[in-house]
């Protein structure tokens, strides 16, 4: 998570702003007025950076409408904050301002004298294309003028991208135009888990490497394109199971290699995320977003899509989807779990049985607040079924499988909806395969409408793991402006919220 | 001349661009993990090195194994994905085979080798194991005759194995290098043994037992 918060600059920052700027350029700092006027401008974008309520950085872009170029005017980092990748953050901030604006190349100066700085702006694509002799004065100091072109396949059309994921059992290959969706193709490798109770990743592995390319066929089929047509790679580079994610690193890297196209590696669950641009065209932020599924318990703080994601909590044990499964198992139920046990809470009574809601007491509140764990309530369940064939009792199943499931559901939605009062989110959006759960959509919706929380539930096709998702997140990185990935990243298994790109 | 990539991750990671029989740039790196972050690098290098287009690629052949896993795939994976990409022709040739040819292009080599006195191959399969395969010489055209494997087995099981049957093999396990495994392909089109199959010789089932499900009281 990043200690700062980044915003834009208001009027009342000005005093902050002059501090920093004082401290950072003192002989040749801007006057208060000068600075006063940029803030304001129509044409202009600052931004502020704090930490613990202090102004701890800010930079500036200008860029005048009808005017394709785009210049980086200031940016300062306080010097107690420097080196840890606010400054990167700032011009990757702007850099996406400059892109939705539609500006086709980015101008800075920096001192001939500033290395750090230089190599910063060149990792961000910018070049030495100029230097101004002596620029800096009182210093005598030259400026280099360095230029970053966005790359034309981004520009003047919405990119066409070609996603691939392979985190878990599902390779999915996806495409997109820009927001568009134009083929999702998964192909699962769910049935040869089965016998097994949950996901072998060996098999799983297995399984990616034989889909591969009819995957990818049936997906340009759906789209009606070749490969020809696709501007850039994006890939699941993680988080999710090493040796499947390999088989998609592998295939995406050599794509992007044969078809001479730039390559995006992208984080799988902020893919969750993003995959609600498919259909509503942009994300609204900010936004709670609670994925479920049997890899993955997670509830997310995103600000920004690309910029800003926290992780709130996540499971300190199994994934719901996981507890779906085990719970399956004890009722004598097939894999996966979560559609059984759906169909057999039928009729059920889900208070029959109060099973307990995991991290959910006072004294959980301090280290687990949104945080959840699922291993106590899988024991409870399958215990209490056994103490009850034990005795010889017969039991009503549909009942068991309702307070489970009620129980799961509860404690899910109850730390998402906190989640959201807690950092007056109104929104909540809701991804991963357990999203296919009825109950636990019937609950996000009902408590959703009592606490005025908008609630967005994407297609199920959307919502389990889907190469779309990844295409879709990879577009919006080229939209933004930002730098394809190196060729040389690996995949990821623990791959934290916070990169959304690995490069 | 038409232009053939090679690729071979059974071990290290081994790729080689060549038009004809004429190796044009090869990138071997010996160390056997590492695949998913090495693999695009090394093909757009030996590409570059190559002074060549990947569009110019028309053949991509393959190393299927036998290997352990994971880096293997990341080979094959890639393979698949490129001759897709720009349209060539995608074979697969065992991975063994590369090596058993680079030892019986050696003349002296391969006037000893017979049927009688094999040419043995292997390779490490990790877990106290070792893959092989038996050559009883090299065809006209150039490709290993293999006699038998490949397999896994324990490295005491093998020599009991061969002593049973009074063979006393000439042995290599040298690194598999893609450009044997590019001429190994070009030999078998000519042989008429030439195979578009690259599924994966993993050679061992996926460590997986099937649960019963267990108890959770006493």
């Amino acid at each position: 998570m990043k200690p700062w918060s980044i915003r834009n600059a208001v009027e009342s920052d000005l005093d902050a702003i002059m501090q920093l700027e004082n401290a950072c350029f003192a002989a040749d700092a801007w006057s208060r007025e000068n600075m006063h006027f940029e803030v304001q401008a129509h044409h202009t974008v600052y931004l502020v950076a704090h930490l613990d309520e202090q102004l701890v950085g800010f930079a500036g872009l200008s860029k005048v409408p009808g005017n394709d170029q785009a210049d980086i005017q200031t940016i300062a980092v306080s010097e107690t904050q420097r080196g840890k990748g606010l400054g990167r953050d700032l011009m990757n901030h702007l850099l996406t301002d400059a892109r939705r604006q539609l500006a086709y190349e980015v101008f800075l100066e920096v001192r001939a004298d500033n290395e750090p700085a230089q190599k910063l702006y060149e990792s961000l694509g910018f070049e030495h294309i100029d230097t101004r002799k002596r620029y800096y004065q009182p210093d005598d100091v030259d400026a280099w003028v360095m230029r970053l072109q966005f790359k034309q396949s981004s520009f003047g059309r919405e990119p066409v991208v070609l996603g691939i994921e392979s985190s878990c059992d599902e390779t999915g290959v996806g495409i997109v135009r820009g927001s568009t969706l134009l083929a999702n193709v998964i192909s699962s490798s769910m049935d040869e888990h089965a016998r097994f109770g949950g996901v072998v990743p060996e098999i799983a592995a297995r399984a990616h490497l034989e889909a591969l390319k009819p995957t990818l066929n049936q997906a340009l089929a759906t789209a009606n394109l070749s490969l020809q047509d696709i501007d850039a790679i994006a890939v699941t580079n993680g988080p999710g199971l090493g040796g499947a994610l390999m088989v998609g690193v592998g295939a995406a890297k050599a794509l992007a290699v044969a078809l001479e196209k730039p390559i995006y590696a992208v984080n799988h669950l902020v893919g969750h995320v993003g995959v609600d641009i498919l259909e509503r065209g942009k994300l609204e932020t900010p936004t709670i977003a609670l994925l479920v599924s049997g890899g993955h318990t997670s509830l997310l703080l995103v600000r920004d899509l690309l910029d800003d994601v926290e992780l709130l909590g996540e499971t300190i044990d199994d994934a719901a989807g996981e507890a779906f499964d085990k719970i399956a198992r004890v009722l004598g139920l097939p894999y996966p779990g979560g559609p059984e046990i759906d169909r057999a809470a039928i009729g059920g009574d889900p208070k029959a049985i109060r099973f307990p809601r995991g991290l959910t007491l006072p004294k959980d509140m301090e280290k687990h607040r949104y945080n959840f764990s699922f291993s106590g309530l899988k024991t409870a369940v399958a215990r209490w079924v056994e103490v009850a064939e034990a005795k010889g009792e017969t039991y009503n199943k549909a009942d068991v499988a309702a307070s489970f499931r009620e129980a799961v559901a509860d404690v899910l939605v109850s730390k998402a909806i906190n989640a959201c009062l807690a950092y007056g989110v109104p929104r909540l959006l809701l991804g991963g395969g357990v999203v296919a759960n009825a109950r636990l959509r019937e609950l996000a919706t009902e408590r959703c409408a009592e606490n005025g929380i908008e609630l967005r539930i994407p297609a199920l096709s959307l919502c389990t793991d889907n190469g779309a998702m990844i295409a879709a997140l990879g577009a919006q990185l080229i939209m933004a402006g930002r730098q394809p990935s190196s060729l040389h990243f690996g995949a990821d298994s623990t791959l934290p919220v916070t990169t959304v790109q690995s490069l | 001349m038409p232009i053939t990539l090679a690729i071979d991750t059974s071990a290290g990671t081994s790729v080689a661009v060549l038009r004809g029989g004429e190796l044009l740039a090869e990138l071997n790196n010996d160390y056997n993990m590492k695949h998913a972050e090495g693999i695009g690098d090394a093909i757009s290098q030996v590409i570059a090195a190559a002074e060549i287009k990947p569009s110019q690629i028309k053949t991509v052949v393959v190393g299927r194994g036998p290997a352990p896993f994971t880096g293997l795939r990341i080979g094959i994976a890639a393979a698949i994905m490129f001759s897709e990409g720009v349209g060539a022709r995608l074979f697969g040739v065992v991975s063994l085979d590369a090596v058993a040819r680079e030892a019986l292009i050696n003349r002296e080599i391969a006037s000893q080798v017979s049927e009688e006195k094999p040419l043995l191959v292997t390779a490490d399969a990790r877990r106290s194991e070792v893959y092989w395969a038996l050559y009883s010489g090299i065809s006209k055209s150039g490709a290993p005759i293999c006699v038998e494997g490949p397999a896994v087995i324990k490295p005491v099981a093998l020599e009991e194995l061969l002593a049973g049957r009074g063979l006393q093999p000439i042995r290599s396990e040298a690194p598999v290098r893609a450009a044997q495994l590019a001429k190994v392909l070009d030999a078998q089109l000519v042989d008429g043994q030439a195979t578009d199959d690259v599924t994966a010789l993993y050679l061992r089932a996926p460590d997986a037992v099937p649960s019963p499900g267990k108890k959770v009281s006493g």
